[in-house]
């Protein structure tokens, strides 16, 4: 004992394969991260719905027949016909199909929307905060900026100008301003996270930066991201529903807030004609994915905050009080 | 002290870059405004020296200088307060700027006041009684309601309230023939009308925040000093203002004027929807009728209003949590 | 899970306790298991008592009960009788929430580990002691004026101290504020939970030399529960040492580190590191300590014991007095034993 430290390492005999690789991508980033928020019984209910969505989008949109006028019967209430399900407008289009076939842009949307926004958002917030000095100052004063820039009204002037017809296109138009108070948030995450003693030693252990940010501070960044990139995607499909109810949007691509507007302007929805379900229903398929998004963003919460504590077993040096909190401040409440 | 010469410096750029960027946009962007509005001029059938005339008129840029004197006269009639012309309306923009933004500032400094301290007495509430059904209810409530978006609730609540029971108006500001002024038919006229923005704001607004507060207050709940608190003798209602509530409202601080932006965004929508003419109304308007110097007026406006709304946020957050002004962290975030 | 204690009570005895602990327990399950395990000590008054052990030993548990105030949802149960010096005894489990809210921090107060997390953020000093003599309707003058002689008995600027807020101060100051916190309503009792384990060494020793200071000049008496048995030995005049959630010796601390009887005891003595002796000599103790809801039948310390024999394992020993006064919970050897106790003694070493 008391003997002297070998500096010598063998070599490891133990190949990583590609493989094993992406084993542990998926055991690190998916499975153990869903496991934890699979419990929660938010998340289980999110994700339903959402699948729903994907399902409408996917299978319904196939088999099921694309609205143009005339295809029934106009002003059809909704049950009244196997045909049209949930009824038709004034001129005859069926408005499940409205509904359903408005889906897969939407889904293209939010998918775009919230990858890029909180992918930008990542990779800012991070190089920013974890490299300081003037690389974090340029970063952080560019972020403001568009931080200030108001969103929708930016995306307003930038659609009328562009009149973009690609839902990918438009997810990214959205969200065009949205990453920077992300960053910003992101940022001050990757700050506290730079402190801990693992990245300390990762960095005396000579590695290098991207290999540092891979593997110490993007996994605990995660689950933080994972619960924006929900918010962020509820963001656009509230914006974009609110740009198409506006007409701002080309009407080439079907959306469900073109179906408010004609449910409100030209059906006359309000003044008791009896048109009232065809505002409705778009009505509740925005609800329904903006409820799921929710959902799913306040059960990924869990998974930032396991603070879960045991009330047995090694914990009775706990001066705390027991609480098991489901909500935390952690993540940003944009609405 | 330096904190604070670095914040202003920072708004400071800020509100130039964005000035430059609407100089930009007008200026530089390919089938931009100023491109459109030319095309459309000329199609009216103006010459092009009027053309030209009108152009710089509406826009304060002349179009045949060169750009960084136009530049350089566009922030200048800025800085003295000259928007512009606008096309639609006689009026000049900064007029109907000034007219149209107190009626949506007073809108929605209203509903986000309101839905802080909705948000806060209800989230303490739910932590205080968490895990029961009160609890319970109240975060399914608050999150089916923040699953619709307050234009969309904005209709129903026109449906129900303006033609079903035709007791709230369901446009305008004032009703048509009420006199401007201090009157109380004035006040009471204006609050009628604008009940129902303010009530779909603040309906699918309040559940959400006061979830964030619930989740600030359960983490505050679990600190030690909550427990010392209890132990030193404290009396409940004690820990429950200046411990628990007074430190679970810190992060809720910058949602509140986030909050403030993002209304302030989402005001073209809401105004469309009541026909309010503030300034999102005319921002949509501007938009569809391609009036161009309105439209970039009303966007530097809001721009400039959301550059303050941060820098305040930023300059007081340190008032109200002593560990930030001790210079802890400059970020309010 | 009860130990016999048949022969504890009586000799346990202090002469003049001012608390007296009787087979108090803590459950978080109904009586499944426990962390609190059926602890019974007198603390004498005017002593300073060390309670040592391990994390999960059940020492913080022991702190807490003796305030009742075991956190949510965990069950106290057993008999805990404070003896003020002018009045009558009180069982502190029996007491209304008003009357333990006026006994917490008047005649019974603590001090936790971390103490800048046991201010409020949002306050300065000076707030916590104003609330805290309010909300025992003392007299404000007079409390203030006793806040800052605390103060400066440990060595703090009133003045600077009152007017930080927490996070103002350094790790050690706010230790030494919530010390004066603790006593500002003059208590009899000091029941401290590692109040330097988050210190550095000197400001360590420098608060034990404080805290002796303050016992004499107002006439306290401290229980300070930590896991650094060398610490606590230069200031505390008994020692109890605890091991899972039972206690397993009590004795005075002279005795106890000399000739300190329990196997844990001893095997905690020697894994104190010492930076002049040899590498060999340094022992830590093999294996983890146990939790709550997985005891080891018999003593719970015979699976890391080396003296452990066939009874230990089956039968869960009792109290035995020792020499010199000292209470510990071990079989003594049979009188058959080919060993005698100096070589058991040895085999501890």
């Amino acid at each position: 004992m008391g003997g002297e430290f070998s500096f010598e390492t063998t070599s490891s005999d133990v190949e990583v394969t590609w493989g094993e690789r992406l084993r542990d991508f998926y055991e690190e980033f998916v499975y153990k991260p869903g496991l934890v928020a699979w419990n929660d019984r938010r998340t289980k209910i999110g994700g339903t719905i959402l699948a729903v969505y994907v399902l409408m989008a996917t299978v319904g949109a196939w088999l099921y027949r694309t609205p143009t006028s005339n295809q029934a019967a106009r002003g059809l209430q909704p049950f009244e016909v196997w045909s049209a399900p949930l009824g038709s407008t004034g001129s005859g289009e069926d408005i499940l199909a409205m509904a359903i076939h408005a889906t897969p842009s939407m889904l293209i949307m939010i998918a775009t929307g919230g990858v890029f926004a909180t992918g930008v958002a990542v990779v800012i917030g991070t190089v920013a905060g974890y490299k300081g000095g003037v690389v974090d100052r340029g970063l952080t004063s560019f972020s403001d900026v568009m931080m200030s820039i108001p969103g929708l009204p930016l995306v307003m002037v930038l659609a009328v100008v562009f009149s973009p017809t690609n839902p990918a296109l438009i997810g990214i138009l959205i969200t065009i301003n949205y990453w920077a108070g992300l960053a910003r948030a992101i940022r001050s995450q990757v700050l506290t996270l730079r402190e801990n003693s693992y990245v300390e030693a990762s960095r005396t252990m000579g590695a290098s930066t991207t290999r540092i940010l891979y593997k110490d501070i993007i996994p605990n960044l995660m689950p933080y991201v994972l619960v924006n990139f929900a918010n962020a995607a509820r963001y656009v499909v509230f914006t974009s529903v609110g740009l198409y109810y506006l007409g701002i949007l080309p009407t080439s691509v079907a959306n469900w807030g073109l179906q408010l507007n004609n449910a409100y302007k030209q059906a006359g929805a309000l003044v008791g004609t009896g048109a009232l379900y065809q505002l409705v229903i778009p009505m509740v398929a925005i609800m329904g994915i903006a409820l799921a998004l929710i959902l799913l963003s306040q059960g990924l919460d869990r998974v930032f905050n396991p603070r879960v504590r045991t009330r047995l077993a090694g914990e009775s040096e706990s001066t705390a009080g027991d609480v098991d909190d489901e909500t935390t401040a952690s993540s940003e409440v944009m609405t | 002290m330096n904190y604070y010469v670095e914040r202003t410096i920072r708004a400071l750029l800020t509100v130039w870059l964005v000035i430059t960027l609407t100089f930009g946009m007008i200026r530089l962007l390919p089938g931009g405004p100023l491109v459109q509005l030319r095309a459309e001029l000329t199609r009216q059938g103006y010459s092009a020296a009027r053309v030209n005339a009108l152009i710089e008129n509406y826009q304060n840029v002349q179009p045949d200088q060169p750009l960084y004197v136009q530049y350089v006269d566009y922030v200048g009639s800025l800085l003295q307060g000259d928007l512009g012309q606008s096309i639609t309306n006689p009026k000049s923009v900064a007029s109907i700027i000034g007219d149209a933004l107190p009626w949506t500032m007073f809108i929605m400094i209203t509903s986000v006041v309101l839905i802080f301290a909705i948000a806060i007495v209800w989230g303490a509430v739910m932590a205080y009684r968490e895990g029961s059904t009160f609890d319970m209810a109240s975060s399914s409530v608050s999150i089916l309601l923040g699953s619709m978006p307050f234009y969309v609730l904005a209709i129903g609540l026109v449906v129900v309230f303006s033609y079903k029971f035709q007791v709230l108006p369901a446009r305008y500001r004032t009703s048509p023939g009420v006199e401007a002024g201090l009157s109380v038919t004035f006040v009471v006229d204006a609050l009628r009308h604008a009940a129902l923005p303010i009530a779909s704001l603040v309906i699918t607004g309040a559940g959400l925040q006061a979830l964030a507060m619930r989740g600030n207050s359960i983490s505050v709940l679990g600190e030690d000093y909550v427990r010392v608190a209890r132990l030193r003798g404290l009396s409940d209602r004690r820990i429950s203002t200046r411990y628990v509530a007074r430190n679970a409202i810190l992060p809720m601080y910058t949602g509140f004027l986030t909050l403030i932006g993002f209304y302030f965004g989402g005001s073209p929508i809401l105004e469309e929807v009541f026909t309010y003419p503030g300034i999102g109304y005319y921002l949509f308007q501007a938009l569809e009728n391609r009036d161009y110097p309105l439209m970039m007026g009303i966007f530097l406006v809001i721009t400039i209003a959301l550059v303050l709304s941060v820098y305040i946020a930023d300059l007081t957050y340190g008032k109200i949590d002593p560990r930030i002004r001790s210079g802890e962290s400059s970020e309010a975030y | 899970m009860a130990i016999e204690r048949t022969q504890q009570r009586d000799a346990i005895g202090a002469s003049d306790p001012v608390i007296r602990m009787n087979d108090a327990s803590v459950t978080y399950d109904e009586g499944e298991s426990y962390v609190l395990d059926g602890v019974s000590l007198e603390v004498e008054r005017g002593e300073i008592l060390g309670i040592v052990g391990e994390s999960g030993s059940g020492k913080s548990m022991l702190a807490s009960a003796m305030l009742d105030a075991v956190p949510n949802p965990g069950l106290l149960s057993g008999e805990i009788t404070y003896r003020p010096s002018d009045g009558d005894e009180t069982d502190i489990l029996e007491l209304s929430q008003s009357e333990l809210r006026e006994m917490r921090w008047e005649d019974i107060s603590m001090v936790f580990q971390g103490a800048m997390s046991s201010f409020n953020p949002t306050m300065k000093i000076r707030g916590h002691f104003a609330e805290t003599l309010d909300a025992h309707d003392a007299d404000r003058t007079a409390g203030m004026e006793r806040a800052r002689e605390l103060l400066s008995d440990l060595y703090l600027d009133p003045d600077r101290v009152l007017d930080s807020y927490p996070h103002e101060l350094s790790g050690g100051m706010t230790q030494r504020a919530l010390i004066a916190l603790s006593l500002v309503l003059d208590p009899d009792l000091l029941v401290m939970d590692e109040p330097t384990a988050a210190l550095d060494l000197l400001m360590q020793r420098s608060i034990l030399q404080l805290l002796g200071g303050l016992r004499e000049k107002y006439d306290l008496t401290m229980v300070f529960i930590t896991h650094d048995l060398p610490l606590v030995a230069a200031l505390a005049d008994r020692l109890a040492v605890m091991y899972a959630f039972k206690l397993v010796e009590i004795a005075d601390t002279r005795e106890m580190i000399e000739n300190g009887g329990h196997p844990y005891t001893r095997a905690l003595l020697n894994s104190t590191p010492n930076l002049d002796a040899p590498l060999e000599e340094m022992r830590p103790i093999d294996g983890k300590s146990p939790a709550p809801i997985n005891l080891p039948s018999g003593c719970a310390y015979h699976p890391r014991c080396p003296l452990a024999t066939e009874q230990c394992r089956e039968e869960v020993p009792g109290y035995h007095e020792g020499v010199g006064g000292a209470w510990r919970g071990v079989f003594p050897p049979r009188r058959g034993d080919q060993r005698n106790s100096a070589e058991l003694r040895r085999l501890a070493r």
